[in-house]
């Protein structure tokens, strides 16, 4: 794991954020989702996504995870 | 935040706000990082970690058919598999049994995990919950405790009365400032019932509820789950089921409601869900041997918790790519047949819960989502 704090010229856009999951759960059977958002004025979709974008925009960045080394374009997100 | 590249871009951590984002790569530059090569199948960024199956209650439906005298994992074990954890990249670890809170050494276990950059959460029956056992769970990000309902719901689907119990548990854990939720499984008996318990916990001070679908494993595994499980009506009435309760319990999004993956199949009957919202609020459905995985109290993995495990140690999580059985069960997510493979939330459901379908007779299609039930009786 490496840690760094980066002086980020450009921030984050909207269009690059594919999913955000809200919340921690604390399940240890099955994975949970956070539903009612879906169901929850536009304001409220809106407040969650400018939250993300302040907390990527101003957080230290650490990266974690074995070294992987192929890439494979067509993998989409979970 | 903590940062894990991805084959389509990187996984984001966020730690000033409770979190997880998936980014595209140009984001992942944006952050001012390299977006590197990488190549899938991707470690789980959640684990379930069964750290006892050691458990008094006796619910007749327990998935691990945990006991009173079962087995209690060596600290070192569980030391193994957090730093293995830890070296995949895992995000979030579910401590689960069994009763984890039976472990004395819980708390540790819960700063372990901390240490290694893995945030702990907990599940809990709450029964037996002493003041001393509540402050050891100050160590978890969130605590849930089982609550199916009050009285008789509660008794329908755990097989005795420990309502109260878990409703006192809910009180104390609120007011020691251990962030709470519930966790309600949902059965015939119990979803009726949704909108009062989901309510009650509240006034206790949960502070989120999780939905769980009753599944065929440990000792539901056996013909009461027919009797159990959600009729087709209810199946098919989740979505405006859950858009009421998101309207009268959380208008303002301050009481989450959270659906377990074994439901996203059940929104395949709703109209009104919008596929792309599922996706962009990063609804997962089945993500056994994908972005999740369990380990078993005898340090192995398994697809979930509810699937039976395979022969990859967990200290080996950075296996998971090449362990035969896991890739078998990311393969039918993959390329499920029909009804699936045409389903607009295909890629969110990822064909529903295999553990149900296994029971049913076979890895293949969610013999109980709805509209797999639709296509196989205009197939008849």
């Amino acid at each position: 794991m490496s840690e760094r704090t980066i002086d980020r010229d450009e921030r984050v856009s909207e269009d690059s954020v594919r999913a955000v999951r809200v919340g921690h759960g604390a399940n240890c059977s099955s994975v949970g989702s956070v539903i009612d958002t879906l169901f929850a004025t536009a304001a409220i979709g809106s407040a969650v996504l400018a939250m993300v974008a302040a907390a990527l925009a101003s957080e230290p960045v650490r990266v974690v995870g074995a070294k992987r080394d192929e890439d494979d374009p067509k993998k989409e997100p979970p | 935040m903590i940062v894990r590249h991805e084959p389509w871009g990187a996984w984001v951590k966020l730690e000033s706000t409770a979190a997880i984002v998936a980014i595209d790569h140009d984001g992942v530059r944006a952050l001012g990082l390299d977006a590197p090569h990488v190549d899938g199948p991707s470690a789980p960024i959640e684990v379930h970690m069964a750290v006892t199956s050691r458990c008094g209650a006796g619910c007749k439906g327990c998935y691990l058919d945990a006991t009173p005298d079962g087995v209690e994992p060596p600290r070192e074990q569980l030391i193994d598999a957090l730093d293995a954890m830890r070296d995949a990249g895992v995000f979030t670890v579910a401590f689960g049994g069994g009763e984890p809170t039976t472990r004395a050494d819980i708390a540790e276990l819960a700063e372990e995990a901390r240490a290694r950059g893995i945030t702990p959460v907990l599940t809990t029956s709450g029964i037996g919950l002493t003041a001393a056992k509540i402050d050891r769970l100050r160590a978890f990000a969130q605590v849930n405790v089982s609550y199916d309902g009050a009285g008789a719901e509660y008794a329908s689907v755990r097989g005795y009365d420990g309502a109260r119990s878990a409703e006192s548990a809910i009180s104390a854990l609120a007011a020691a400032g251990v962030r709470v939720g519930v966790n309600v499984v949902l059965t015939r008996a119990t979803f009726g019932a949704l909108a009062r318990t989901l309510s009650h916990a509240r006034s206790l001070g949960a502070c989120e509820a999780q939905l769980l679908r009753y599944k065929p494993a440990g000792r539901a595994a056996s013909l009461d789950y027919l009797a159990q499980r959600l009729d087709a009506a209810q199946a098919r009435a989740l979505g405006p089921t859950l858009r009421a309760l998101a309207a009268e319990l959380s208008p303002d999004g301050a009481f989450p409601i959270r659906i377990d993956c074994a439901l996203v199949p059940f929104l395949s009957a709703d109209p009104g869900i919008d596929a792309a919202a599922l996706a962009r609020f990063g609804v997962f459905g089945c993500e056994a041997a994908g972005a999740l995985a369990a380990f078993t109290v005898n340090g192995v993995v398994a697809p979930c918790s509810f699937a039976a495990p395979t022969r990859l140690r967990s200290r080996d999580l950075g296996e998971h790519a090449r362990d035969a059985d896991l890739a078998r069960w990311r393969a039918y997510v993959d390329a499920p047949p029909e009804p699936c493979a045409s389903c607009s939330i295909r890629a969110v459901c990822k064909g529903g819960c295999k553990v149900v379908a296994t029971f049913a007779g076979a890895h293949g299609p969610d013999p109980e989502c709805p509209r797999v039930v639709a296509h196989r009786e205009a197939s008849r």
